[in-house]
């Protein structure tokens, strides 16, 4: 028994384009700031597969999730 | 070769074999033939590229320095003009997206939900509710993304009749393009009017928010707002009345489904994905090649025009798990429905949310609504379609008192 790692997430501002799709299908992790550019809110907001869809969607490739050294996407 | 056969086969490569099923023919050329190129019909002209897989229709869709999407201009016609947003590159694409966008994000589109959209569904679900039997295609699915997009614009109520005939006169200008022209000039002399008012007088909606938008210290000018708005009857109005069709539908032929969608409505959002992933409301869309390349092995010079095949990407096994199934319960998984990459749509979030209000409404104000069995043996109602798909009609019942 351990305690689920915590992801880490990277978006990179200067790839992202604000479509808002990571906050659609990770809606606790993911937010738009007023600026247009995802930020993370919280890295343990919603279930890993959900974050993994977010990052996977993202139409300009601007978000990498990390556990434990592993890319996840 | 005659203009129509040369059109006919355009149209025909793409989605050979039954238009009512086009699906089959995917499995094979996936499998065989992922990447067609045809050959130019004149000699100097340039091949066509149809693009099946997944991973290539995505590659293509993200990598907009090899492939432009000025051939849009040419794909949507004379009627929508040259400055659409679909057909520009970067860094044109960016400045004019960073302009328009903040109308369609999630925070922004919330307000309509509530006073708008909620308002325009239960208004059209008023008209046939005690008849106790609908064709929901012509008299639900096909008016309201109008009277929402209408609403959003910010027109007067009494101007719906009046802008539905110009949205259908613009949507349908392939078939019409006379009747096309003369409805996009009467709509832009329409909005000028609306665009000129809300400059001195600004609003809650759409428009207002498009005269005020500024990115850089630059602003739209007269004919790039009038490009955009003109833009939303197609992009906004006949995607979303065929999109809601086909969940409908879908859903009715999936009977254990449709009972476990109106037990638990948190399911709606995965439905409506999985809809979009199964019957995309627009099977196809188009690139065109800037430099030499190749996609899975097949040399595509520059100026190749390229067909991504979204509605055969969506079924791609190598992308879903038993991808030919209709399952709401999948495991999520992006689709490319709405397209991906810098141009994946604008208009996605207010189409899922439009869509969630909508059958929502309908299950909650119809109760035990089915497809109506004498009618479907009648008429055969099926989804059809080579290039946009929807349900040919969606008769349906319900219990009523």
């Amino acid at each position: 028994m351990g305690h689920p790692l915590t992801l880490e997430i990277r978006i990179d501002p200067e790839k992202c384009m604000g479509s808002g799709n990571c906050s659609f299908w990770a809606p606790a992790t993911f937010e738009l700031g007023d600026d247009g550019i995802a930020t993370v809110m919280d890295p343990d907001g919603d279930p890993e597969d959900k974050v993994v869809v977010a990052a996977k969607g993202c139409p300009t490739q601007a978000i990498a999730v990390l556990k434990d050294g592993q890319q996840l996407a | 070769m005659t203009v129509s056969e040369i059109d006919s086969l355009i149209t025909d490569y793409s989605v050979a074999g039954d238009v009512r099923d086009p699906y089959p023919e995917f499995v094979t050329l996936r499998r065989d033939n992922p990447v067609v190129r045809h050959e130019p019909y004149v000699p100097g002209g340039s091949p066509m590229v149809v693009v099946y897989r997944h991973a290539d229709v995505t590659k293509v869709l993200r990598d907009n320095v090899t492939f432009s999407s000025a051939i849009m201009r040419d794909v949507m016609g004379e009627v929508m003009g040259q400055k659409i947003i679909l057909a520009m590159d970067e860094p044109e694409h960016y400045r004019h997206r960073a302009l328009v966008s903040a109308a369609f994000r999630q925070r922004a589109l919330a307000r309509w939900e509530e006073s708008l959209i909620r308002q325009v569904v239960n208004d059209l679900i008023d008209q046939f509710i005690d008849r106790g039997q609908a064709n929901l295609v012509t008299e639900f699915t096909f008016p309201f993304p109008t009277k929402v997009i209408a609403g959003v614009l910010g027109l007067p109520t009494e101007d719906y009749r009046q802008f539905q005939q110009w949205a259908v006169g613009i949507i349908t200008s392939h078939g019409n393009p006379e009747r096309g022209v003369r409805c996009s000039r009467e709509l832009g002399e329409y909005l000028a009017g609306i665009i000129q008012d809300r400059r001195h007088h600004p609003r809650d909606d759409l428009i207002s928010d498009l005269v005020a938008a500024e990115f850089d210290g630059e602003r739209l000018d007269e004919e790039e707002m009038f490009s955009f708005l003109r833009l939303l009857l197609p992009a906004g109005v006949e995607t979303t009345y065929r999109s809601s069709g086909n969940l409908l539908f879908l859903l009715m032929t999936h009977p254990d489904q449709l009972d476990a969608l109106r037990q638990d409505r948190t399911l709606l959002p995965q439905a409506i994905e999985e809809a979009l992933r199964f019957e995309p409301p627009l099977l196809i869309t188009s690139r065109v090649a800037c430099r030499d390349t190749e996609l899975s092995g097949v040399a595509i010079p520059a100026g190749s025009m390229l067909t991504p095949v979204l509605g055969s990407a969506n079924r791609d096994p190598d992308a879903y798990h038993e991808a030919e199934e209709f399952d709401i319960f999948r495991n999520p998984k992006q689709h490319t429905s709405f397209g991906t990459g810098p141009h994946m749509c604008l208009g996605m979030h207010l189409a899922r949310m439009e869509t969630r209000v909508a059958i929502n409404a309908l299950f909650d104000r119809l109760p035990n609504l089915r497809l109506d069995p004498d009618a479907v043996e009648r008429d055969d109602p099926h989804i059809h379609g080579q290039i946009f798909r929807s349900p040919t009609a969606l008769p349906v019942q319900w219990d009523t008192p």
